[in-house]
């Protein structure tokens, strides 16, 4: 137990050097083999976690560059431990819908290798440890956009690639200002995050830092204006990219800030819930609109995925409870349900090897198994109660309501406008009459399809249900975190602000 | 007897899942059957709840588990069975039942005969979450999936194609289904702020912790719980302007319009109002409001329901009026009176549209009233059923809407709200002309069916039997209204009137005479051959016939726009201004790089120059910012 996530994080990788020797005939089922083991490994970690203690655990703690406070430092918490297990599950159900023929075995070991990176973002407690996991998930992302997509598929890795570095580099300077900020007042240099969360720095430093990590984790989001290098990447990448993109590496972005900005800069982080939030309404309106204009199925489902999580980023900046572990909730629903339905849009794809709205209608007459689990998707996407998509956004918008009740409503609007394009969506392939002759024939789902389909959908209906277990240990690490900002908040209004952020009966 | 409560509850589920296995095969008759037995089982447990909360007053309550646990938001699974949603239960489940039974022999023909019955049976188990839950999340969670039942019930045919509104008023299936789905979004998120202000400020969505804290807080937060609260309820229960999708949603199967669209569902509004009247109670300014819109509808929704010919949408616009008599009794605080309207209205309006769905059968589907008449001779039974649901609807004694309805007139009149009495006055008369126009025109008269080639006939005896327990509830309901008056007063607030025995039966007089006039004006008008073509050159006809273009002006307004806008936004701004501006630093950035590649020429005289420059501009740094000076 005490080494669990040393081996979550290199068991993919080391299983992916040896991929190389692995026969080419046998490669998916050795990496389907590696994903479930990693999978059970993942479930192994929530089945050990101790859901009471709300600190780190099963830490693991390795000088590398002792002189400059850089270790090899991890450990998971009830923020993290949920995006861990949302990543290998990911893998592993995209794995076993992997329809791809060329040159599979390349791009299994990618994989292979994103998936290290992915646990090690969330696992990492060294900010230098998560800078390099961070960036190195970019690699596999790179190769597998630019290898495997479709006409523009150059184009779009490379700038899904030096946009989102851009913003880690101004990420990079404000880690290493931190350290020497921690040196300065404590006289030895630390990039632990832990070390960081009990540093009280000065307002204008903290607004400062708390821009530069904005950047790369904005960019990462993305988040309005920053997220246009997402229709791109989603709309050249293979179905495999998209899922993974999608559900696992937009989750950083959010997660940096829950992880870095609230408790290092709560300050910083009050003083610019306005803007912030601005920005937030925004993905939420404008792209839900730019979603509904688009032709193209899988664009539809990349603009709704930067709608959603503009209401993610709304409960993380509510500065409550019910706001942000509403959020993180909604960072692991989300993922279940995009991963879903791009999942979902390759099923067709590979069956009619186009995307565009206009040549579809009347499906679920021919695919009848495919227009219901296609539904459910879309009513988890709309956050319908009892699925997984509902718990989320009530309770980020249910959060960010006590900072303002006027921009919720604005930020509500993503429960009309989302219904809106996903069913104008849902009808223009579905319903109707079966115009196009093309689609007369189109064989249903298959066992291989139904077996990735219908895990998803028993876990949409299950945490929506029943998503406390989640949301037990999500609840007791961000109470914690909350109570950590409301200690080393500097100035007045930030302390106030967290301090009557609770429920309390106003008796008159 | 938290056993029959559960059951009553998960009888719904477990059909509708049962049903749901067979949902891709053929018809299988015995799903039906199983459905419609499952419904019959929920019905008995719902009475033997009512019977036993009725005798030993004590309210059965009961909770699965934890559903959302966050902070201090403590949401279970929780049900309860007091006065007000045993009610409920039993006309849900008696309704069901009778409606499952009807569609066995209504949905004979059709190929998603299995899909139907999961879907309705879903529905059943959606609306009894809605009714039975101790908070308001869990309302919100059957608000939530009647809503996604009434979407797939309304397209249920969804593969009819979309036509013009010239064609179809309501487009098509599909497109009704999204018209009604995203129509109630916008009011759940009135209904979604509400839960938000509960919450903030009593810190639980329980009904019970909820209801005993209200009266502490300033009067402005509860009238904004009250205002949240409703905007939700004129969803579900279509008050205007969010009625629109009510009339639309008659693309659904016949059985469906019976169930959801004119005894359940859209009576959920109305519950809500309701179950949250230690809220209301304390806002009467909001009442009133509430009263004047339902007033306004109730009159708004039988103008067009006087004109239109459609058979379906006549009894939808009926229903959109009774809606609002219910928000009248609701919004002046005579509670109970609102929740018997809504269980008589439940059955006499259920009875209506099952027997229009014996004449859709007969007709082949045609809707068009006009296209009727005479059908009387063939379809005897159905006849009179309509006939007994139209007396009842109209207010006539010793129906059950005289009682009930009669009772919202006399509420009205009692609290001084003469304007509002003489509104719902005007639309009782209404009601009872545009009902007998429905009667006359498709039972009686001239055999015009004859001409388009119809061969109607009888629906099968079982059919009938189905409608017939809500024929005689239609007759006899109103006499319980003293018992019923007792039993929820448990619950709710007593409503105390203070007029003279004389005035009463005077307005009792007045509101049967309109009536009478009203069914009298339509059966002598049409047994001589009805109004002349020319009414169809009135302005006001082609007003009230086109729902006063409010659908047109929704579609300019909102719908048009909201294309444009979104069209705009990606092509426009997305593309042009964002993406552009990206591309463009990401090309200066590359230019800049590609100017500045002739440093690196390689040259060495070059680079020597390039060094001794680099060093200048260094000796020049360190002369101004040198820390010694």
């Amino acid at each position: 137990m005490d080494y669990i996530l040393s081996l979550l994080v290199f068991f993919p990788a080391v299983a992916a050097v040896l991929g190389f020797i692995v026969d080419r005939d046998n490669i998916k089922v050795y990496a389907i083999t590696v994903a479930a083991i990693e999978f059970v490994i993942s479930l192994i970690l929530w089945m050990a976690y101790d859901p009471t203690n709300p600190g780190f655990q099963f830490t693991e703690y390795l000088p590398l560059v002792p002189a400059y406070g850089i270790n090899y430092y991890l450990g998971v918490d009830g923020i993290s431990l949920f995006l861990v297990v949302l990543s290998t599950f990911i893998t592993l159900i995209g794995f076993i819908s992997l329809t791809v023929e060329d040159n599979l075995k390349n791009m299994l070991i990618s994989l292979l290798f994103l998936e290290m990176t992915m646990v090690g973002v969330f696992v990492a407690l060294d900010a230098v440890l998560f800078y390099i996991f961070w960036e190195l998930s970019l690699v596999p992302m790179l190769y597998i956009i630019g290898y495997w997509g479709s006409e523009l598929r150059i184009y779009a890795a490379i700038k899904f690639f030096l946009y989102t570095f851009f913003g880690s580099l101004i990420m990079l300077v404000g880690m290493l200002f931190l350290a020497y900020l921690y040196y300065m007042a404590t006289g030895t240099i630390s990039f632990s995050i832990p070390d960081w969360h009990r540093l009280v720095l000065p307002f204008d430093y903290q607004v400062w830092l708390f821009l530069a990590f904005f950047l790369g984790m904005a960019i990462k989001v993305p988040m309005f204006p920053f997220h246009t290098w997402l229709p791109y990447a989603h709309g050249q990448a293979p179905t495999i990219g998209s899922v993974i993109l999608a559900a696992v590496l937009l989750k950083m972005g959010t997660y940096g800030f829950v992880r870095f900005s609230l408790p290092i800069f709560p300050d910083a982080s009050i003083a610019l819930i306005t803007p912030i939030a601005f920005l937030a309404i925004i993905m939420v309106i404008y792209t839900a609109m730019v979603a509904y204009a688009q032709e193209d199925m899988k664009q539809v489902i990349a603009y709704s995925s930067i709608s959603h999580m503009g209401v993610i980023i709304l409960g993380t900046f509510a500065m409550n409870v019910e706001g942000i572990a509403g959020s993180i909730f909604l960072m692991i629903s989300h993922g279940i349900v995009s991963g879903a339905l791009f999942m979902l849009v390759g099923n067709i794809y590979d069956r009619r090897h186009t995307k565009l709205l206009s040549e579809f209608g009347g499906l679920a007459k021919v695919m009848p198994k495919y227009a219901t689990i296609f539904g459910i998707m879309v009513m988890a996407s709309v956050g319908l109660p009892l699925t997984i998509g509902f718990v989320g956004e009530f309770l980020s918008l249910m959060g960010f309501y006590k900072i303002s009740p006027s921009m919720t409503f604005l930020g509500g609007m993503s429960i009309i406008l989302g219904a809106v394009y996903m069913l104008r969506l849902y009808k223009t392939t579905f319903f109707g009459p079966l115009t196009n002759e093309k689609n007369r024939n189109l064989p249903d789902l298959d066992g291989k399809e139904l077996t990735s389909l219908i895990a998803l959908t028993a876990v949409v209906i299950w945490l929506g249900i029943n998503p406390n277990p989640v949301l037990k240990p999500i609840n007791n690490s961000v109470e914690s975190m909350l109570e950590l900002m409301e200690k080393k908040a500097v100035t007045k209004e930030a302390r106030e602000l967290l301090h009557a952020n609770t429920v309390k009966l106003e008796a008159k | 007897m938290e056993k029959y409560l559960y059951i009553t509850l998960f009888a719904p589920l477990v059909g509708s899942l049962f049903a749901a296995m067979f949902g891709m095969k053929p018809k299988k008759l015995f799903v039906g059957i199983v459905a419609s037995l499952l419904l019959f089982i929920s019905f008995i447990s719902a009475v033997i709840l009512l019977v036993h909360v009725a005798s030993t007053d004590e309210v059965v309550k009961a909770q699965l588990f934890d559903w959302i646990t966050v902070g201090s938001l403590n949401i279970p699974f929780g049900f309860v069975a007091d006065p007000v949603s045993t009610v409920m239960m039993v006309t849900v489940t008696l309704v069901s039942m009778l409606v499952h039974i009807y569609s066995i022999g209504y949905m004979e023909h059709d190929e998603g005969f299995n899909r139907f019955f999961s879907y309705l049976s879903a529905f059943v188990f959606s609306m009894l979450v809605l009714v039975m839950s101790d908070n308001f999340a869990g309302l919100f969670i059957g608000w939530e999936g009647v809503g996604l039942c009434s979407w797939l019930l309304i397209g249920f045919w969804y593969h009819k194609p979309d036509l013009s509104r010239d064609q179809n008023p309501s487009i098509s299936p599909a497109w009704a289904a999204n018209e009604a789905f995203i129509m109630n979004r916008i009011a759940d998120l009135g209904m979604l702020i509400g839960l938000f202000i509960i919450y903030w400020h009593i810190g639980s969505l329980q009904y019970d912790v909820v209801f005993s804290h209200v009266n502490l807080f300033d009067i402005s937060i509860i009238t904004m719980m009250g205002i949240f609260l409703f905007i939700g309820a004129m969803g579900k229960s279509a008050q205007f302007p969010l009625h629109t999708w009510l009339a639309d949603a008659m693309e659904g199967p016949t059985p469906v319009s019976a169930l959801i669209h004119a005894a359940t569902m859209v009576t959920a509004g109305v519950y809500l109002v309701v179950r949250s009247f230690p809220i209301y109670s304390q806002i009467p300014e909001i009442g009133l409001w509430i009263a004047t819109l339902g007033a306004f509808v109730a009159v708004f929704a039988a103008s067009m329901a006087l004109v239109n010919t459609d058979l379906k949408r006549i009894i939808a616009y009926s229903t959109l009026s009774q809606l609002g008599y219910m928000f009248v009794a609701a919004g002046l605080g005579a509670y109970w009176v609102a929740l018997f309207h809504l269980m008589t209205h439940a059955f006499f309006k259920a009875l209506l549209f099952l027997g229009a769905g014996n004449v859709m059968h007969a007709m082949d589907d045609e809707l068009n009233i006009f296209k009727m008449g005479g059908l009387y001779k063939v379809m005897k039974w159905t006849a009179a059923m309509m006939i007994i649901a139209s007396l009842a609807l109209a207010g006539i004694y010793p129906f059950a809407g005289f009682f009930s309805k009669d009772k919202i007139l006399e509420v009205a009149f009692d609290s001084h709200h003469y304007i509002l009495w003489f509104m719902l006055w005007v639309g009782a008369g209404m009601t009872a002309f545009y009902s007998f126009r429905l009667i006359m025109l498709v039972f009686f008269g001239e055999e015009r069916y004859k001409k388009y080639g119809f061969h109607p006939h009888e629906a099968p005896w079982y059919m009938l039997a189905a409608m017939a327990p809500l024929a005689l509830l239609a007759i006899v309901a109103g006499f319980f209204e003293h018992s019923f008056e007792e039993f929820v007063t448990t619950l709710l607030p007593e409503y105390h009137f203070h007029m003279e025995g004389i005035t009463k039966v005077a307005l009792i007089g007045l509101t049967t005479l309109i009536a009478l006039s009203g069914i009298g004006l339509a059966v002598y008008k049409y047994s001589k051959g009805g109004f002349s073509e020319k009414w169809k050159e009135n302005p006001i006809y082609k007003l009230l016939y086109n729902q006063y273009y409010i659908p047109q002006l929704y579609d300019k307004l909102f719908a048009q726009p909201y294309r444009e806008l979104s069209q705009i936004a990606w092509k426009e701004l997305d593309l042009r201004l964002v993406d552009a501006t990206v591309d463009f630093i990401a090309g200066i950035i590359y230019a800049t790089g590609f100017k500045s590649r002739v440093v690196q020429s390689g040259n060495l005289s070059k680079m020597l120059r390039w060094m001794v420059i680099g060093l200048l501009i260094l000796l020049v740094l360190v002369v101004l910012y040198s820390p010694v000076r």
